[in-house]
């Protein structure tokens, strides 16, 4: 009986973990490119096309390591369209945000036609079917492929980085203030156009992972507004990208416990839950956002582009 | 010519150049001849009459998600929640059509419009809820409830309001002719023109020229200013939002019923979204929007005509559109900080 316990608990992690690492990884980009004073609603483009030409990658090689490293440099291809737009022509970011996503949604559509209904071999599992019946970490070890542990390296990392290096302490510094950044000789724009690529590679490399890796297929606007569900997360995670796993993964096992729910005779419409991961996280900003002046987090100069300062 | 105007005039120019040679380049690399695509297109948007109305139909629901755009950003509010309005509105305004298929032209029609035009202001209206009661930025949750919106309209129509006569097809009842919105000219352009049309008047009247326009000018500059002398935000962006929802609803259930005849999922093509580039190409001006949706209504019907005529996907009408707001956002930016630069 422990055992069988055990091995549902292994089973629901390793469910609740592959499903959430692409939102874990775009939730990541966001987070950085909003902590260096940057709004980049073009993330939800940019993790479509790096599903796409991922997607398109690896069905050409054949390899799935390609296809997901293709995938995250043409997300960055695309955020150089936002760094262009909001720091060589000082445009609004929320307008050159949109403006990223249709680009991306047109030409993903456009030239996803040849990938559509394709199939991919993805990563190998971290271990062989020989060690599925060990308890809890046996569903974990044949479920989960390399991409996932190595999600979690880069979120920790990321979160160490920002907070224990100088140069993390630069993107911090002009989150905050831009003009003061300015004065201790960092040099903001440079560090706002590496800050919007970073989240560019990330989401690019967060669509590679759900078409390549996650669902193997490729679908037209097949991440359904992950990356503006990513920048309401961000917002949850308070800016900081160590929260943003335990939010994300907090997330997903919402949903995976609502998915459970069905099995105990609830029946819903599936196009009615396909509505919760939008609800729920339009909650948890809400129940953020009453905590607001206790919680806060928010870099500074985003306050701009948000309108509350005034 | 003022220098401001100078300074705009030559960043319309700069967009629409950039714009033009963005769209030959992505025309080259399609391998297309450019020039002749181009001047196809623009036969296929605004050739001949049956062009000309097709670009007209194409032009009603953006118009009208635009002024759902323009008039909160008078408040100095961004809404991205046009495609989500419309879809709503679409549900409202069917679910009368659904629960009293015979009623009387002259009852039905009007209270199917009006419950459109309140989804729509409703779900709009949720989020000024949103951001005046919790501070949940506007542009965040009307992305998100964009999504819920339309899978709301697919839950009907796979589901409780699926009509068994439309063979397996998900889509609601054919709406009967007592119900169906009065189209124009013969064709199918339909009053939902009209009406875009008198709102962006009425709109840019009141907030041009009444009272109206300064509180909002001032609550958009300075809320603290504006509340020293009485002016409400809370109450300005319950109402922005639920006009311009209402609008944008009105939009969902016209098209709804004049152009596809019954409640379907696939009801826009990214209406919200191109009603969204619309409002900012017009620089949050009621009256330009007018032109600019008719122009990118065209785009679209031009769009659909290459996929028919010439097998070029429709989605080449989307990766234009993108172009063209990152020219107009580009060049509008460069002129902003040029004037700033200079005075």
């Amino acid at each position: 009986m422990a055992e069988d316990a055990l091995m549902m608990a292994g089973s629901w992690t390793a469910a609740m973990l592959r499903s959430s690492t692409p939102l874990m990884m775009v939730t990541l980009g966001e987070t950085l490119t909003q902590r260096v004073g940057i709004v980049n609603l073009g993330i939800e483009g940019q993790m479509l096309s790096g599903a796409c030409v991922g997607f398109a990658a690896a069905a050409q090689t054949g390899s799935p390591v390609i296809g997901l490293a293709v995938g995250a440099m043409a997300g960055l291809l695309l955020s150089l369209v936002h760094v262009a737009l909001c720091l060589g022509c000082s445009a609004n970011q929320i307008g050159s945000g949109i403006a990223v996503w249709t680009l991306g949604l047109g030409l993903t559509s456009y030239f996803g036609r040849a990938a559509v209904g394709g199939k991919v071999s993805g990563l190998a599992p971290l271990a062989n079917s020989t060690s599925a019946n060990v308890p809890f970490l046996g569903p974990i070890l044949t479920q989960l492929t390399p991409v996932v542990p190595f999600a979690l390296v880069i979120v920790l990392f990321s979160g160490f980085w920002l907070y224990r290096t100088r140069t993390g302490l630069n993107w911090r510094v002009v989150g905050e203030s831009f003009e003061a950044s300015r004065a201790l000789g960092i040099r903001p724009v440079l560090v706002q156009a590496q800050g919007i690529l970073v989240g560019g590679l990330f989401s690019g490399f967060a669509g590679a992972i759900l078409s390549v890796d996650y669902t193997q297929t490729w679908a037209n606007e097949m991440t359904k507004g992950r990356g503006f569900v990513a920048v309401g997360l961000v917002i949850v995670a308070r800016w900081n990208p160590l929260l943003v796993l335990p939010v994300v993964l907090l997330f997903g096992l919402s949903e995976a416990a609502t998915l459970r729910l069905q099995a105990f005779g609830l029946t819903l419409s599936p196009y009615l839950i396909a509505c919760l991961p939008y609800l729920v996280c339009l909650a948890c900003v809400v129940i953020v956002s009453l905590r607001e002046r206790v919680l806060g987090g928010m870099p500074a100069e985003l306050a701009t582009v948000f309108g509350r300062r005034r | 010519m003022s220098s401001t105007g100078r300074i705009r005039f030559l960043a319309v120019c700069g967009a629409g150049a950039a714009f033009l040679v963005a769209a030959l380049v992505f025309l080259v690399a399609i391998d297309r001849p450019p020039f002749a695509t181009l001047a196809q297109m623009v036969l296929y948007a605004f050739g001949d009459s049956y062009s000309l109305s097709e670009s007209l139909v194409k032009a009603t629901p953006i118009l009208l998600c635009a002024l759902a755009v323009i008039l909160p950003a008078r408040l100095g509010l961004i809404t991205v929640g046009g495609e989500g309005q419309l879809y709503f509105g679409a549900l409202t305004g069917t679910a009368v059509v659904v629960a009293f298929p015979d009623g009387p032209a002259i009852l039905l029609l009007p209270a199917m419009l009006v419950a459109g035009a309140a989804g729509g202001a409703i779900w709009s209206g949720a989020a000024g809820l949103l951001r005046t009661r919790f501070n949940v930025n506007e542009t965040i949750s009307t992305l998100l409830t964009n999504y819920v919106a339309i899978l709301l309209v697919n839950y009907v129509v796979y589901g409780p309001w699926k009509d068994p006569a439309s063979l397996g097809w998900p889509a609601s009842i054919t709406f009967p002719p007592g119900a169906t919105v009065p189209s124009l000219f013969g064709s199918r352009v339909h009053i939902g023109l009209i009406a875009g049309v008198i709102a962006a008047l009425v709109l840019h009247v009141a907030v041009e020229r009444t009272r109206w326009g300064i509180v909002l000018s001032v609550l958009s500059e300075n809320r603290k200013v504006g509340a020293v002398v009485g002016f409400s935000f809370v109450r300005q962006t319950l109402l922005v939002m639920t006009i311009g929802g209402a609008l944008a609803g009105f939009a969902g259930i016209c098209e709804t019923s004049a152009i596809q005849g019954r409640l379907q999922s696939g009801l826009s093509v990214g209406y919200g979204l191109t009603g969204f580039l619309v409002a900012w190409l017009s620089g949050q001006n009621f009256l330009r929007a007018i032109p600019i949706a008719i122009l990118t209504g065209g785009l679209i019907a031009a769009g659909d005509a290459l996929q028919l005529y010439s097998r070029i996907p429709s989605a080449s009408a989307t990766i234009l559109q993108g172009l063209l707001f990152v020219a107009a956002l580009g060049a509008s930016g460069l002129a902003t900080r040029w004037k700033a630069a200079n005075g």
